[in-house]
């Protein structure tokens, strides 16, 4: 008996489905070409010339293609592109670990410690994520004058460090208090010092909430404009990708043989990154979006 | 423990913070050694100045036509792409894959597109028809940017509203289908419902992000055309540095701020609200 009605349930509840899905599918389709369109334009015109990136915009044709002006763009004299990556990453790297190395012990006593003023503390912290950045450089540009430190790379990595605190402490200390005390107050009674217990029994367990920082981190350094802009100044020579592909793209809008290529290389190596680590960049992007 | 962060945090947000509203009530312009202190003029220029009003009222349009766009799409595309299978994935990434660009990379790559000369004109130009204003009519700029922002920042959304898609009771969707509810009932009976906590979330984050719009305004329009997409972040930095203004764009930050600020306190307390909801 079921194997007589198996069947026909089948094609009875595919039927509907079938033609359904197709459509959203379909729609879908129209959508995802919508969306990649001008990463499509961005890839093929960084291998064309003017003529042919206004004339034929899409197309794919072997003979228009040349890598002339990517090389260009490579060696552009306004913007040493592989400086920039360097400059870039050093950043990336020194903002990651100097947050971690100050979010993560601060973010152990708030989540160890229950008196009040380690409440008032994290408030304290987690008020930084209401001020927008454009807003705050302004006045930082001042305290960093002050110290002596304007238009340095400790001072630019010093004051994008703390755009990271908020978030980072938030969430380590939510994090934290997930993490059992009695792991820690067994190696306390052993003898080991509050930072050695942070260091060895806490931190290896945060590797998650840490993961997700740090890829937060990575991509909003990298993409970071307005900071190293102001902070660093075009009288600095130092270029981030972003303040570089500003200096060479802005003045040549409208040739697009430089545009093309220089975004192109600007942004070639998130998106590998985004494309190897997807899974684990969305939903540390994700995590990010909700510190508002 | 807590020193080194703490002393990092004053220096450069809590003393900072403090210098912009100490600012805001003088009128320094960035180089003179002895600021005059001029209580809240900056402030009541702030109502008089046509520009001013002008940022102020783009970034909330910015904001609130952003945000409803922001938010249905990001609903119906998560409602889209729910399913587990390895095409939806591909599609999720599709959706999502702008917000790693920067916006500044985001700006120049669609100002290239929809310029003057870009290539939809060009394109448009060699196939014998009129160049459109994209960039270049008060009123298509606009929209344009807000279109660039939408196209930019909705798979974030997309994301959020499928996170919270996996929270909503399977128990009760299936008693739903038990009863021959359909499609339509099920959506706005029970998944919507479950999902008010993240449409909150969703609405308030976009609203707050928008406010903030700085970098794609530089790169796509300039502010431009004759300051029409100047937004309040943009107007504060130019009148600060270009203008030499830092008690007026101080005034302006304060003002951002609080507005932001008060935002934000929004979004916890609906958030705490939420949580409570789910706990419930």
């Amino acid at each position: 008996m079921s194997a007589l009605r198996m069947p026909r349930v089948a094609t009875m509840q595919l039927k509907p489905l079938k033609t359904k899905g197709w459509g959203r599918i379909a729609f879908m389709v129209v959508i995802s070409v919508l969306m990649l369109v001008p990463m499509y334009l961005l890839v093929v015109s960084a291998f064309k010339s003017q003529q042919d990136i206004l004339t034929h915009p899409f197309s794919l044709s072997p003979d228009q293609l040349t890598t002339e002006y990517l090389r260009k763009a490579a060696t552009n004299p306004d913007f040493n592109i592989l400086k920039g990556y360097a400059v870039t990453i050093l950043f990336v790297v020194s903002v990651n670990v100097l947050s971690v190395a100050l979010a993560g012990p601060v973010s152990y006593v708030i989540a160890r410690r229950s008196e009040r003023r380690y409440r008032m503390l994290l408030l304290l912290f987690v008020a930084g994520t209401f001020i927008p950045s454009q807003v705050l450089v302004i006045p930082v540009v001042y305290t960093l004058k002050f110290l002596g430190l304007m238009g340095t790379i400790p001072g630019f990595v010093l004051f994008e460090t703390t755009l990271t605190l908020p978030f980072s402490i938030f969430l380590y200390a939510g994090y934290i208090m997930t993490i059992p005390a009695s792991l820690d107050e067994a190696a306390a009674v052993d003898g080991a010092g509050k930072h050695r217990v942070f260091w060895s029994i806490v931190f290896p367990l945060m590797k998650p909430a840490v993961v997700t920082m740090v890829i937060l981190n990575t991509f909003s350094v990298w993409n970071d404009f307005v900071n190293p802009q102001i902070i660093l100044g075009p009288g600095s020579g130092l270029y981030t990708v972003t303040t570089g592909v500003y200096a060479a793209v802005s003045q040549y809008s409208t040739d697009y043989t430089v545009v093309f290529p220089t975004l192109l290389l600007a942004v070639a190596p998130l998106l590998v990154v985004f494309v190897l680590l997807q899974k684990h960049v969305i939903s540390g992007l994700t995590a990010g979006a909700t510190k508002g | 423990m807590v020193g080194p962060a703490l002393v990092l945090f004053v220096v450069m947000l809590v003393v900072p913070v403090g210098l912009s509203i100490y600012l805001s009530l003088t009128d320094w312009d960035g180089y003179s050694a002895n600021p005059a202190f001029i209580g809240l003029k900056n402030y009541v220029s702030l109502t008089h100045s046509a520009e001013a009003i002008r940022a102020g009222w783009v970034t909330l349009l910015i904001a609130a036509v952003g945000t409803v766009l922001l938010s249905v799409l990001g609903l119906g595309f998560a409602l889209l792409v729910n399913g587990a299978s390895r095409l939806n994935a591909f599609f999720r990434i599709v959706l999502f894959y702008p917000h790693v660009l920067s916006a500044l990379v985001v700006g120049f790559l669609w100002s290239a597109v929809l310029g003057t000369s870009g290539v939809v004109n060009g394109w448009l130009t060699s196939k014998g028809s009129a160049v459109l204003p994209f960039l270049s009519d008060p009123k298509w700029a606009l929209a344009s940017l807000i279109a660039v922002l939408v196209w930019a920042g909705f798979g974030v959304n997309v994301v959020l509203y499928l996170a919270g898609l996996q929270t909503v009771p399977k128990d009760l969707l299936e008693a739903a289908r038990i009863d021959g509810a359909s499609k339509q009932q099920t959506f706005f009976n029970v998944t919507l419902p479950a999902l008010a906590p993240v449409v909150t979330v969703n609405l308030v984050l976009s609203l707050v992000t928008l406010l903030k719009t700085y970098d794609l305004v530089v790169s796509l329009t300039g502010g431009g055309p004759a300051g029409s997409t100047q937004t309040a972040a943009y107007l504060i930095l130019w009148d600060s540095f270009h203008n030499n203004a830092l008690g007026f764009g101080s005034a302006q930050s304060v003002v951002l701020m609080v507005i932001t600020a008060g935002l934000a306190l929004t979004v916890a307390r609906l958030r705490a609200r939420a949580d409570q909801g789910v706990q419930a």
